[in-house]
């Protein structure tokens, strides 16, 4: 056990041993610091912390998951283009192992910059706009579902997107793994789900069964806070959705590891 | 002898309805400095992925220390340090962070251990600097130090001498003679640089078009007592025939202006003084030792890829 974190030590000193990563996270606190300096200037301190944040969180998930994508689809495919992986699965660990470490390395790296995120836009709204607010600041101007209190709500908010980020990530690293070329895992990856995402509205006026079956149909989760299931008609519940992309998540795993374990190495 | 640390046993690969190796059979023992010689493309590097596990077995079995590379990986690999083709590494890590890596991977390897392999490859200077900033040569070291860090007893080296300027190739020699005689471990070269196997290796085995074509022993020193061919240059042939007729050695012509004869340390010395006794001038003589590399295109035929 203690040897295996020696693996997952391995590939997270090569996911931060590299400057892109820090560019990477870098760059997401950086336009926080600057949505939120911009808002405090233009709305001259009269608007909620919590309004901030939310849309902050909103908007920069999608660089979380940009930027896990980009981690994700390079972990595999780039030991084979730069021909290390002959020399990582030439150690007494099985392909298995190997390849798992990989994958809770980048697990962590997509736990990392959730957390930073989170943190970074509490943090910063709060010295912003949460301390000495105005009147008519206090109160968030935008609806909670369920009257929930906007910390509670942006808990939630967090864990239904990290459970939709390591789907994402699987599928990142499922693309590396079978494709050996980062950049395809990535164009792939990101295509799918923000290519094919913005179809989800269209999709679903389609009036077939097998779509409410499609892994993108379910992949946000954001609209289950507050009432797990819908009252759009559609009848897709909090509980569906979650074996929906289960079902997908497992085929995605079994079909990387299937995939690693039987290739034969000739880069 | 003592039981050999590798067996290859009717090992097979095909890809598709091609065979790239077919039934190769071998033993290496601990100890020797093992070759692998063939032309490009005859088979080479994918016995060595194989031996390795980086590649799948169509038939056949591969024993390294008695386990099998199929079905006991891991125990199989801990005995086997190696470089693949070229010695990739991680550019954007430090030559020691690269160590580092490959020493987390089995337990037990200390940073004093790290310390004396770089110390022995020689690249205490620059160690600490990116892999990016490395020479081949340097990376080639760096290879060689990731392979003997855990002390195995296998070591096999896909075409070591690449890109390694000609001190870098003599240091290397040097080296695995060393490993192989004083640690007892076996190492496995391949290559198509005939003649630096003829220097490096204890055995040879010539492959082709994925089959073992020949196991040859190569001569440490070649011993001056052994009878070997002649060749002697002289002014004027018949003469000389003669004069060594005359003497009762059996000599022939050879091109325009030379003469061959079998004889040892002394007969040439003998052959020598009776040529001048004859008044025959004597240009040169020259030992005929069949090298390598007359020996591997005599067994391959001199044929090309295909």
């Amino acid at each position: 056990m203690v040897d295996f974190l020696q693996l997952v030590r391995n590939e997270n000193m090569k996911i931060y041993r590299r400057p892109r990563t820090w560019v990477m996270t870098l760059i997401m606190v950086t336009l926080v610091l600057f949505i939120s300096i911009m808002w405090r200037i233009f709305s001259k301190g009269e608007t909620s912390m919590w309004d901030v944040i939310s849309m902050e969180s909103f908007v920069l998930f999608l660089l979380v998951t940009i930027f896990t994508v980009v981690v994700s689809a390079g972990s595999v495919a780039e030991e084979f283009t730069s021909g290390t992986i002959k020399l990582l699965l030439i150690r007494p660990w099985s392909r298995s192992k190997v390849l798992l470490s990989k994958y809770i390395s980048n697990a962590l790296y997509a736990a990392l910059l959730t957390i930073i995120l989170f943190a970074s836009s509490l943090l910063l709204n709060w010295l912003l706009f949460g301390l000495n607010p105005s009147d008519a600041a206090k109160q968030s101007t935008v609806p909670l579902p369920g009257e929930m209190a906007p910390f509670a709500y942006l808990l939630r908010f967090y864990g239904m997107k990290f459970i939709t980020l390591m789907v994402t990530m699987t599928l990142a690293f499922m693309l590396s793994t079978i494709f050996r070329s980062s950049g395809l895992a990535i164009g792939l990856s990101l295509f799918l789900l923000l290519g094919v995402s913005s179809f989800v509205p269209l999709l679903a006026m389609l009036d077939y069964e097998w779509i409410n079956y499609l892994l993108f149909m379910h992949l946000d989760l954001t609209k289950y806070i507050g009432s797990t299931v819908l009252e759009d008609g559609s009848g897709s519940s909090l509980s569906f959705s979650l074996s929906i992309i289960g079902a997908y998540y497992v085929l995605f795993i079994a079909l990387t590891w299937y995939v690693f374990n039987k290739r034969d190495i000739s880069a | 002898m003592e039981q050999p640390i590798v067996k290859l046993q009717n090992v097979t690969k095909k890809i598709g309805s091609r065979t790239i190796i077919d039934q190769l059979t071998l033993d290496l023992p601990l100890g020797e400095v093992f070759g692998f010689l063939g032309p490009n493309g005859s088979g080479k590097t994918t016995t060595i992925r194989m031996m390795v596990g980086l590649m799948s077995l169509t038939a056949g079995e591969i024993l390294i220390g008695g386990y099998s590379i199929t079905k006991e990986y891991e125990k199989a690999i801990r005995h086997v340090g190696a470089i693949v083709e070229n010695p990739e590494m991680y550019k954007y890590l430090s030559g020691y962070d690269n160590l580092v890596h490959y020493a987390r991977m089995i337990p037990g390897i200390t940073e004093h251990r790290i310390l004396e392999v770089v110390k022995l490859v020689g690249l205490e200077g620059r160690i600490r600097d990116k892999v990016k900033t490395y020479s081949l040569g340097m990376r080639q070291r760096l290879g060689v130090a990731q392979a003997i860090l855990h002390k195995p007893r296998l070591l096999i080296l896909d075409e070591p001498t690449n890109g390694l300027d000609p001190a870098g190739i003599r240091e290397l020699r040097d080296y695995l003679r060393l490993l192989s005689k004083e640690e007892g471990l076996a190492v496995f070269v391949s290559s198509h640089l005939l003649s630096e196997m003829e220097l490096m290796c204890d055995r040879v085995a010539i492959i082709q078009n994925g089959k073992l074509i020949d196991v040859r022993t190569i001569k440490g020193d070649e011993t001056r007592a052994d009878i070997s061919h002649m060749l002697i240059e002289v002014d004027r042939q018949q003469g000389a025939i003669e004069a060594l007729l005359a003497a009762g050695l059996n000599a022939a012509a050879e091109g325009n202006h030379s003469i061959s004869i079998e004889a040892n340390r002394e007969g040439t010395a003998f052959i020598n003084a009776t040529l001048v006794a004859a008044a025959i001038k004597v240009y040169s003589i020259r030992a005929q030792v069949k090298s390598l590399e007359d020996q591997f295109l005599e067994v391959t035929g001199g044929e090309r890829i295909g």
